[in-house]
């Protein structure tokens, strides 16, 4: 018996041995012009390969490969053409005509027409994933002819064309739309499913019908999912990897490790936030003074330089830079004068302060949590802070148990932080704070388009920050490693670069 | 022997239901919302809500459980929450992962604890002191220590093996092996300490036995008699560090498959049970107790083929 264990204890190292230093199991990076694998980390598994399941932030990559969406953003976030060449809006903003290419065909071989549009469409605004959440304004959609398709809106809803540029306008094939046997689109790339393993590795091949075969320079695309920031570091060093989105302590291993960092923005504001404004818990937040007290209490150029470790941008706004609603004035209305929010407080006659309860968020985010308890100390805010489970922080936070919390949310498109913030029964409006001058400059967005959307997009963010909505510290940066062998441009409303900005670097 | 099959398959499924189901009524008192987590912090109390009647978490806990029972008394294990993939599905592709590297560290620790237990029992002095003092250290160093540099030292540095992923054996015998060789040495570690020392101990008995003297009066050679004889003696109280360690290489191997980034059980397990998803965590809990009552099983069996006695008994 030992020897049988010898023979095959020696069998095994042999083995390892002579692979050593042969090819990378996770396909060999991108090599020139020529193209070649791409491989890439996604932190988090897909949700669904149904589109009425498909998940949104970092899984939208999952889906680029296999799904053409009807539009597409470019490099600066304006939206172009894709399956759709061109779009028009009835006078109403409830009617959305989309002329479609007529060269397209699904894997399946089936083409993709109008009809296909509709029934796809319909199908993903039918379900309960994040994406299907973006397709909820549309009505119907008709299929006046094959190339021709209508989409009805019950209200204007001026994200639909970005969130068209991204998976809630991705199309699938009607023969596939559950996608129970693998994805069936159109994209630029079709799933290898032999070659891959659910909850670790996707395998995409080239597509060699797709229309547009120049902006996919890769033969094959590989997405892994790793979910352990070691691993994938790891993995990003080794070569294994060419491109993750990845948590700032890891910039200076992976930048000496000869790795490319791309710093970005994708529209997340983190800070105060004062989810009772009409004052139901705590009385004092319902004076507009208080709110403000409370923006200039905090140092967010100290938080944002120890607490973030440089990683942000100062800001008093919950629209981001690369959004129509951002003003730079802005961000000077506040800055740190603990004496001022002393003088504001007491004018709002809570000279001796004032007590409030929050959630304790010193499990996650202990430095973020030492200077907030801290700086409103300074000015007389008294905070008692409730220990939870971090389980339970955010059901605690939509029952409305808190009048305020540390918190960070939001998108680069306005419309989104609107939906998320600002409506009566927005999801982050917790205690339903309705504000008649906000709602009504809401309206008028929906029904507006250029420039005057624009103006009023600003309007409302100048009331909401003159109005001290929230008391936000900084935009929060993002960070993208890659390696030297492909070239990579993050992208405005993309929380990770799409496939199409990604380049063999020679 | 049939009998005694029985009765230990009867307990296995008893045990089974029984850790599953106080596992079901734990799930359900995490105080997460599962639905919310599902759909994303963007989504509305609305969609929310549609979630969670979709997965049926509106339905009163007692009526969730008799459903749950019924699905998988036959066999199905149902859909992850948050993937949709069926759990079978998932726990067959997990479950070679976890496997692969557990055997591969069973097998370095049983040829290295062999090797160096014998030897040390054999050899005694400054040896065995060596050995000794080893075992410990090892058992000292933490598992994740471990793991964390060799991936860094062999595959970061050298380049020698991938520093993640698995490949199945099935695609490639020789990436199967190269993908599990770090993973399978990293958890190795401990387990070689305990079973060497396990086995120098029980080793060193044997050894000094009439029966160990009479073999080398009668010209047997040394390593005959080490191997071939006293190795099968001593080798059961080994035996039955080696079965324990199986099912504590299972907890090991949670954070060797993260430092790996391979999607084991124990990696997929931590995965569902932060995320809440239930059909996943219950699933792994049952294929975990099924192994545990397997390995204890194939462990008696073993006994006995080692040793005549326990089958007489």
């Amino acid at each position: 018996m030992i020897k049988k264990l010898a023979v095959a204890g020696t069998a095994v190292l042999a083995l390892t041995l002579s692979a050593c230093g042969g090819g990378d199991t996770g396909g060999t990076p991108g090599e020139g012009a020529t193209g070649g694998t791409l491989t890439l980390s996604i932190s988090q598994d897909m949700k669904s390969w149904d589109l009425a399941e498909a998940g949104l932030g970092h899984s939208e990559q999952y889906y680029q490969p296999v799904f053409d969406p009807l539009l597409r953003l470019d490099q600066q976030g304006e939206v172009k053409e894709n399956l759709a060449t061109s779009w028009t809006y009835d006078p109403a903003l409830t009617t959305l005509t989309l002329k479609l290419r007529t060269d397209v065909k699904f894997s399946d071989g089936s083409a993709l027409d109008s009809t296909a549009v509709k029934t796809s469409l319909l199908h993903a605004k039918a379900g309960t994933g994040e994406s299907a959440a973006k397709l909820k304004s549309i009505d119907d959609v008709q299929a006046p002819d094959p190339s021709t398709a209508v989409v009805k809106l019950t209200a204007p809803d001026p994200g639909l064309l970005r969130n068209f540029a991204n998976v809630p306008g991705m199309i699938a094939s009607s023969t596939a739309l559950t996608a129970a046997s693998g994805p069936v689109g159109s994209g630029p790339y079709k799933l290898d499913a032999s070659a891959s393993t659910a909850g670790t590795e996707y395998v995409f091949v080239g597509n060699p019908d797709y229309w547009n075969k120049k902006d996919f320079p890769f033969d094959t695309i590989v997405m892994k999912t790793l979910d352990d920031p070691t691993a994938e570091t790891n993995a990003l060093l080794a070569g294994q990897v060419d491109g993750a989105s990845i948590t700032p302590d890891r910039i200076p291993a992976l930048e000496g490790g000869g790795l490319d960092i791309t710093k970005f923005y994708s529209g997340i504001v983190e800070g105060l936030y004062i989810w009772d404004r009409a004052g139901k818990i705590t009385p004092a937040l319902a004076d507009v003074r208080v709110r403000q007290a409370l923006n200039y209490a905090f140092d967010t150029k100290a938080i944002v330089k120890v607490a973030k470790k440089g990683l942000g941008e100062t800001t008093t706004q919950h629209f981001a830079p690369d959004s129509e609603a951002f003003s730079a004035d802005l961000d000077k209305k506040y800055g740190y004068d603990p004496a001022k929010a002393k003088a504001l407080l007491a004018e709002a006659g809570y000279a001796g302060g004032f007590d409030v309860v929050m959630p304790d968020i010193s499990t996650l985010f202990p430095e973020a949590q030492a200077a907030m308890v801290e700086q409103l100390g300074a000015v007389g805010v008294r905070v008692q802070l409730d220990k939870i489970p971090f389980s339970q922080f955010m059901p605690s936070l939509l029952q409305g148990k808190y009048a305020l919390s540390y918190f960070k949310t939001g998108s680069t498109d306005p419309w989104n932080v609107i939906q998320l913030l600002v409506k009566e029964k927005a999801t982050w409006n917790p205690l339903g704070y309705k504000d008649d001058h906000a709602l009504d400059l809401v309206n008028r967005i929906s029904l507006a388009t250029g420039e005057e959307q624009d103006k009023l997009y600003k309007e409302l963010n100048e009331y909401m920050v003159d109005q001290a909505w929230d008391a936000p510290w900084n935009f929060v940066q993002d960070v993208y490693a890659s390696s030297k062998r492909v070239q990579v441009t993050t992208q405005p409303y993309s929380m990770l670069p799409p496939i199409y900005n990604f380049k063999p670097a020679s | 022997m049939v009998s005694f099959l029985l009765r230990r398959l009867l307990a296995g499924i008893t045990l089974v239901l029984l850790v599953a189901s106080a596992t079901f009524v734990m799930l359900n008192f995490t105080g997460a919302d599962i639905a919310r987590n599902i759909v994303g912090e963007t989504a509305t109390p609305e969609q929310a809500w549609a979630k969670a009647t979709e997965l049926g978490l509106d339905e009163p806990l007692a009526l969730r459980y008799i459903e749950w029972l019924g699905a998988t008394l036959t066999g199905d294990l149902g859909k992850s929450w948050f993937t949709t993939v069926p759990v079978g599905t998932t726990l067959q592709t997990a479950l070679p992962v976890t496997l692969s590297i557990i055997l591969g560290a069973l097998i370095i620790s049983a040829l290295v604890s062999v090797v160096l237990g014998s030897l040390a029992a054999v050899r005694a002095g400054w040896f065995d002191k060596t050995v000794q003092f080893s075992a410990v250290l090892a058992d000292a160093v933490p598992g994740f220590l471990v793991a964390l540099a060799l991936a860094l030292v062999i595959a970061v540095n050298f380049g020698w093996l991938p520093a993640t992923g698995y490949v199945p054996y099935q695609r490639s015998v020789v990436e199967w092996l190269r993908s599990i060789t770090l993973p399978s040495i990293a958890l190795a570690f401990g387990a070689i300490a305990a079973t060497t020392l396990q086995l120098r101990g029980s080793m060193f008995d044997v050894l000094q036995r009439d029966y160990v003297r009479t073999l080398r009066s009668r010209g047997l050679t040394e390593n005959s008699i080490v191997f071939k004889h006293a190795l099968r003696n001593a080798a059961p109280p080994a035996l039955t560090v080696l079965s324990l360690q199986f099912i504590g290489l299972v907890g090991g191997a949670v954070i060797v498959e993260k430092v790996f980034g391979l999607r084991g059980i124990g990696s997929l397990a931590t995965a569902a049970a932060v995320q809440g998803d239930a059909p996943v965590v219950l699933g792994v809990v049952i294929v975990m107790v099924l192994l545990v009552v397997a390995v204890n099983l194939v462990a008696d069996l073993a006994y006995g083929w080692l040793n005549p006695k326990v089958r007489a008994e």
